[in-house]
């Protein structure tokens, strides 16, 4: 078998996993197709999710199907203001079980030691806590005292926000934001997802979830998606867009120069086109395309915009800020 | 097909892709940009039809529509060629057949080195050649017409719409051209008439004549500029006739008539004798001098006349008033005639009713009273000079016995009368000279015109041929036709064409000779009639019908100074009226025709004829 080939067949097989996969999830989550699609590409870019939605859109179920479809180790976390680093991370205590009545000192790991750890309203938890999460999503690993461990691949957080109770809250700062891969906004479920949602739910019908994917799968699928090429032209473009956030740049729109702060990271570009990349490979595609940065971009840069005060303060959205950049960018140019 | 085939198709295909969407961009930007030339020309149109302006005015501003239609132009080419994608032409198949990059994406990793393209690169370019073949250009990057066009559509109907529209102005329209048809004269007879101008202005010494020598020049140079039609010419020549006919001022017969009589009775004094000779002859400078150096002998006392001398003079001054004195009654007796004719005439006028029959009468009566109201001035101005001398000589005369001095001076006045008269003769005989002139070329203008062009083209080619030039004789000669009555037929003799006829009246000699054959014939062959006129070799009596004449034979004298007048005149037949010798024998011959119609009497209109002959013939510089 020719490397072409090959490829070929291991884009194919990909292209199969993450349709069993969707099914899976399918199974229990009702409609919501971008958001499972979004904490999919989140899993296998090897990164974070930020979940955003009221309460009871099914985000914590989301994430437990796709831990029970993966057959991977999950924990969640709720956060709330009193909760310490230690809580997430784990703590030394004193083991004095052991034979021969010596006590010893021993680490006890917290929830972040899983695979996918679903941080339940990251934003109710004070920076302290957040930034020891945050350590261990951006270094999968934790260190504590003096000692650092390393966290099992692969590795995904993800966190969810609440919008509407922002009282009392502690807000995600811009650096910590920047570390998750995607925002995804949690839509409220239609009429027919509502009723199947209810028929699924108000019934003596029980859904098991079947593991479809290994843990080498998915590591296996994560390395393919860093092999896939991306075109000089759909890179200029990826670059583009996220410098047309930023007010000063000569792309960049009228909202942008109103409404925007600072633009999206260099992590933004980052982003924007490893989604590319995995939605391509959803299509069964060899290359990411324009379209594909397109797709990308408004989960990958909405939470990498720091809005003015201007324009918090007449409540102009991320995303219809977004929606204007890559309505005017020009595809091409030289 | 190979992959490479199919890379190549790729290629070709997103070039061509490429190349429709950059003529996509050109037509739009131009489209965005064609309003404002059009809007321009609207508004130069609009302000043309309006103010308005006429085509050399308005042609500036149209010129300046070139601006803004080389802004379009620029702004195409900008279009066309602004910085874009390579890949453009690929990514536009790629949208048209919903392809999500791949055709961009394989010709980019195409591009690459084979050792650094990937396995999953080298699978992009293999799925993106797999469809090549389908691949539409045409339809990926359709040219339409962009949506700015139709407002210059609607600004180009706009603008041919205001083109079309008049706009109603009250315009003062130039009076209409006339088309003069002008007077012409051909370039020979123009020169002789300069030369007859310039002669005239030359020789007039009065103010007046030197006026109407001015206006006979101005009148000719009109002519020659082909300036004015023919009414308008002859006009201006009737205006230049008549005043010039009014202003002769004097009744000249009457004048001489007074002068000899005095001349008659001076005559019988010895010292006035030369006087009396002079004025007899006419020589009114010569009289004056005589009158003058006898008053200056009877001032100084140097030599003075005797008592009997004195007394003769006396006596005859005496007489010689009464004789003009006489002449004057004479002249008052036909000024009274004529006052008397003129009151009848304007009676007739007055009670004459205006009927068609009286019309002609009428206006005979009324040129008739003009004739006599200019004779009767002219007689009036006679009657006052002579009568002016007359006053002097009788003073002279009473003062004659008693003072020589005082009658020295009267003579001197009446010399100085003498002196006037003559000035005064010599005026009207300059005016007289013009008024002939302007006759001539009054008769030459009508001749020319009966002509019309023909007559026009072969005086041009006379001229030339007068001045030596034009065509050669002797060829195509046609034979002149001199049997005709009434025509003087005027050739060269070489036959070498039409020659100029000049009508005459009645029947011509009939001695007519036909024009040569050929250029070699002078012409010499007799005409087809019986002629009127006498063999120039006959001598005797030419009435004498019996045969019986007596021959003589005179033979010339050869001088050795030049040819004879016929060679002359032969030459002058070839060559042109040219040369000293044809000048010379011209002048002869002119001075004999002028010299017998002073003498015979040939009515006016024949002269015209004799002198245009002589002027058609005369040498030319």
């Amino acid at each position: 078998m020719s490397d072409v080939e090959a490829a070929r067949e291991e884009v194919q097989v990909f292209q199969k996993q993450v349709g069993t996969l969707r099914e899976e999830i399918g199974r229990v989550i009702v409609g919501n197709r971008e958001v499972v699609d979004g904490v999919i590409t989140c899993v296998l870019a090897g990164s974070h999710a930020l979940l955003e939605g009221v309460p009871g859109l099914g985000k914590t179920m989301l994430v437990r199907t796709l831990a029970e479809a993966l057959a991977l180790e999950f924990s969640r976390i709720q956060f709330t203001p009193d909760l310490m680093p230690a809580d997430i991370i784990g703590t030394v205590v004193v083991d004095d079980s052991a034979t021969g009545g010596a006590a010893k000192f021993e680490f006890r790991k917290g929830p972040v030691f899983a695979n996918i750890v679903l941080a339940d309203e990251v934003n109710r938890a004070t920076p302290k806590t957040q930034s020891a999460l945050l350590e261990a999503m951006q270094e999968h690993r934790v260190t504590v005292g003096r000692t650092t461990y390393q966290l099992e691949e692969p590795y995904f957080v993800l966190a969810t926000q609440n919008p509407l109770e922002m009282e009392g809250t502690y807000p995600l700062p811009e650096a910590q934001l920047d570390r998750f891969f995607f925002k995804l906004m949690m839509p409220f479920p239609s009429r027919d997802e509502l009723h199947t949602i209810i028929d699924r739910t108000t019934t003596d019908h029980e859904v098991k979830v079947s593991r479809v994917l290994t843990r080498d799968d998915v590591l296996g699928m994560q390395k393919l998606v860093r092999r896939v090429p991306v075109a000089r032209h759909v890179q200029d473009y990826a670059i583009r867009l996220v410098l047309a956030t930023h007010p000063g740049n000569a792309e960049a729109t009228e909202l942008v120069k109103r409404f925007v702060r600072t633009g999206a990271s260099p992590r933004g570009v980052q982003a924007v086109l490893l989604g590319a990349k995995i939605r391509a490979l959803f299509a069964g595609r060899f290359a990411a395309s324009i379209d594909d940065v397109r797709v990308s971009a408004l989960p990958a840069l909405r939470h990498r915009i720091l809005r003015s005060f201007e324009g918090e303060a007449e409540g102009v959205a991320e995303d219809k800020i977004l929606d204007e950049i890559l309505k005017k960018l020009p595809e091409s140019k030289g | 097909m190979s992959q490479a085939n199919h890379l190549s198709r790729l290629e070709r295909a997103a070039r061509s892709a490429g190349r429709r969407l950059k003529l996509r961009r050109a037509l739009t930007a131009a489209s965005a940009c064609l309003p404002l030339p059009l809007g321009y020309a609207a508004v130069v149109v609009g302000l043309a039809k309006v103010l308005p302006l006429t085509v050399a005015q308005a042609r500036p501003w149209l010129w300046g529509t070139l601006a803004p239609a080389a802004f379009v132009v620029a702004a195409a080419l900008r279009g066309a060629w602004s910085s874009r994608s390579p890949f453009e032409g690929a990514l536009a198949l790629d949208r048209h057949h919903g392809l999500e990059d791949r055709i961009a994406n394989a010709l980019a990793f195409s591009k690459l080195p084979v050792a650094e393209r990937t396995p999953l690169m080298q699978a992009a370019i293999a799925d993106a050649a797999e469809r090549a073949p389908k691949l539409e250009p045409r339809r990926a990057a359709r040219i339409r017409l962009p949506r700015e066009l139709a407002y210059s559509a609607a600004l180009l109907v706009g603008l041919l719409g205001l083109a079309v529209l008049e706009v109603r102005q009250l315009r003062v329209l130039p009076p209409p051209i006339v088309q003069v048809q002008p007077m012409l004269l051909s370039a020979d007879d123009v020169e002789l008439f300069r030369e007859i101008g310039q002669d005239l202005a030359k020789s007039a010494d009065d103010p007046q004549v030197s006026a109407a020598a001015h206006r006979f020049n101005q009148l000719v140079e009109d002519i020659a500029a082909h300036r004015m039609d023919r009414r308008e010419v002859f006009e201006r020549l009737g205006s230049l006739e008549r005043e010039l006919a009014e202003s002769s001022e004097l009744d000249r017969e009457a004048q001489d008539e007074g002068l000899k009589e005095l001349a008659r009775e001076l005559e019988k004094s010895g010292l006035t004798k030369s006087a009396a000779e002079a004025l007899s002859e006419k020589r009114l400078a010569d009289a004056e001098q005589a009158l003058r150096e006898l008053a200056e002998r009877l001032k100084k006392k140097q030599s003075p006349p005797s008592k009997a001398e004195l007394e003769k003079l006396r006596s005859a001054l005496q007489k010689a008033s009464a004789a003009s004195s006489e002449h004057q009654a004479g002249i008052d007796q036909r000024r009274k005639e004529l006052e008397e004719e003129e009151q009848s005439l304007l009676k007739k006028k007055q009670q004459g009713d205006s009927s068609p029959r009286n019309e002609q009468k009428l206006a005979e009566n009324r040129r008739k009273l003009e004739r006599l109201s200019r004779d009767k001035q002219r007689s009036d101005k006679s009657q006052q000079q002579l009568s002016e001398l007359d006053k002097q000589l009788q003073e002279a005369a009473r003062q004659l016995m008693q003072d020589a001095q005082a009658a020295g001076q009267s003579l001197e006045s009446a010399a100085e009368d003498v002196n006037r008269m003559g000035k005064q003769q010599q005026t009207d005989e300059q005016k007289k000279e013009m008024l002939k002139r302007l006759q001539e070329l009054r008769e030459v203008l009508r001749q020319q015109g009966k002509g019309g062009k023909e007559q026009m083209d072969r005086m041009q080619r006379f001229g030339e041929r007068a001045r030596g030039g034009g065509k050669q004789p002797g060829q195509n000669g046609q034979p002149g036709n001199g049997s005709q009555p009434g025509q003087l037929r005027l050739t060269r003799g070489s036959g070498d064409g039409p020659g100029i006829d000049v009508p005459m009246p009645g029947s011509s000699p009939g001695a007519g000779k036909e024009g040569g054959q050929d250029g070699a014939q002078t012409g010499a062959q007799a005409g087809k009639g019986y002629g009127q006129g006498h063999d120039e070799h006959l001598a005797g009596d030419p009435t004498k019908l019996d045969g019986k004449t007596q021959d003589v034979t005179a033979a010339g004298v050869d001088s050795g100074q030049g040819a004879a007048s016929a060679e002359v005149i032969y030459g002058a037949a070839q060559r042109g009226f040219v040369g000293r010798g044809y000048q010379k024998v011209f002048t002869d011959y002119q001075t004999v025709a002028e010299q017998v119609m002073q003498q015979d009497e040939i009515p006016p209109g024949y002269r015209f004829y004799v002198r245009r002959y002589f002027q058609l013939i005369r040498p030319r510089d």
